[in-house]
């Protein structure tokens, strides 16, 4: 009897822990012990601001991605063109059926998406779009990517900088949606597969590529370390844990990227934005870059099965 | 444990599921009413990062910058928490931006990278004297153009 009551006692707390988990979103370290994770109870009387019952500070750890699009414009920027067939057929979301399987396209659609607004290949962008309204359905968000979105998108077709902005949007809303739902190892394969198919998209046709698209390839040697940090930080699922080792082998590619460290300096401009000077650089020869690329396509190849 | 005590158990974890998911959505309300208007102009970074804090509570934010785009960091706070400051170190702790030495004392800071670093971004709730402590909405977010 005692111990189906600990067990009872147990259910109920790591009950409680999960909930307040979820409500947190993610991850603190609470400077003056664990009781204080209880606080987040107190409910808001207006918006954005309540009386707390919190007694102890703690420091919130977020974390962050660059998102396709930026990834598209550095492809955009270094002189690379456009590959239509590099892309994942809009047209095989249907085969999609677990919502693993179809957070991972949603990445992939994502970047891909991302990749054809930029180079303003709108009909395509169309295509993603609805190929990627039919996946949040499927994940259960309906509301992101609505009927009067795709009607903006409809209004919008030729207008680069609306469509950007209504893609940002999107993922921004979709990301957003999928933690408030408790869902976070979900937004975690959107945003591990976002990156691994925009980095297949900028080592397409590497023999045509500039040395400029090479040097920031080498660069996301870091944005590979955010997305594992962000995708480290939330609950390790079968299917987020796989894809994250099946990473593996593009960490230790870009474990051949060499870095020089550089001392960083700021000037303000006129306008009073901040120029962020020096800092470090990295490189890679060309073998490292073909091994980048070959690993990053064994993934990729591997996720859109 | 007893039937009824489960049930007063299941209860109190419903309530306070629902109180936590409220004080969510009143941070989503915030940050979409609030925050998000200051990225005109800027396309958005995916990421939502938004949390309830209080006063002399701290926040890390570490991410890579990608060089030749133009970005604009944006820090918002529901006013009950005071000015919340923030602090961006460079990858060897150097500091590269303090908003209490802003002239702007703005919201948001925009800046350019020369080359592509990772950047960290610390955010400080300031303390509080008063008898009753507040807690509220800090929010997160990038832009960038090219």
């Amino acid at each position: 009897m005692r111990f189906i009551q600990r067990t009872q006692t147990s259910i109920a707390v790591l009950g409680l822990g999960a909930i307040l988990i979820a409500g947190c979103g993610e991850s603190t370290e609470s400077k003056q012990g664990s009781e204080d994770q209880a606080a987040q109870e107190s409910t808001m009387e207006s918006e954005g601001m309540s009386v707390t019952k919190r007694q102890s500070t703690l420091t919130k750890i977020f974390h962050a991605a660059p998102s396709p699009m930026e990834t598209a414009s550095l492809i955009k920027r270094s002189g690379a063109h456009f590959h239509p067939d590099a892309l994942n057929p809009a047209a095989s979301s249907a085969q999609y059926t677990t919502s693993d399987r179809q957070a991972i396209n949603l990445g992939i659609y994502g970047a891909d998406l991302s990749y054809a607004t930029i180079f303003e290949e709108n009909s395509t962008c169309i295509d993603y779009l609805e190929a990627i309204q039919s996946l949040s359905s499927s994940l259960g968000v309906t509301d992101v990517l609505n009927e009067d979105v795709m009607n903006s998108v409809e209004e919008n077709r030729n207008d680069r900088q609306a469509l950007i902005g209504i893609v940002s949007e999107t993922f921004y809303g979709l990301n957003e949606r999928l933690k408030f739902n408790g869902q976070e190892d979900l937004a975690g394969l959107v945003v591990a597969s976002g990156w691994i198919e925009g980095m297949y998209l900028a080592t397409r046709h590497l023999e045509e590529a500039p040395s400029e698209l090479k040097q920031r390839i080498a660069e996301q040697k870091l944005t590979l370390d955010d997305v594992m940090r962000l995708c480290r930080s939330y609950e390790q699922t079968a299917e987020l844990t796989g894809l994250l080792n099946a990473m593996a082998p593009i960490e230790a590619a870009f474990g051949q990227v060499v870095t020089q460290e550089g001392e960083s300096t700021t000037n303000r401009e006129a306008s009073g934005s901040f120029v962020i000077g020096g800092g470090p650089t990295y490189s890679a020869d060309d073998a490292t870059i073909l091994a980048i690329a070959a690993s990053v396509a064994s993934v990729r190849n591997a996720c859109i099965q | 444990m007893s039937l009824s005590k489960m049930k007063h158990t299941l209860t109190l974890l419903m309530a306070i599921g629902l109180m936590a998911t409220t004080a969510q959505a009143q941070c989503r309300a915030f940050t979409k009413k609030n925050c998000m208007s200051e990225l005109d102009g800027y396309i958005q970074n995916d990421n939502y990062n938004s949390a309830i804090l209080i006063p002399g509570d701290e926040a890390e934010l570490m991410l890579t910058f990608l060089a030749g785009q133009d970005y604009r960091l944006v820090v918002c706070s529901h006013p009950v928490l005071g000015d919340v400051n923030y602090t961006i170190f460079d990858g060897r702790g150097k500091n590269l931006f303090d908003s209490r030495k802003s002239e702007q004392n703005e919201m948001y800071v925009d800046f350019t990278v020369e080359t592509t670093q990772q950047l960290q971004v610390k955010v400080q709730v300031p303390d509080s004297e008063t008898a009753i402590m507040h807690e509220g909405c800090v929010t997160v977010i990038m832009g960038s153009k090219s």
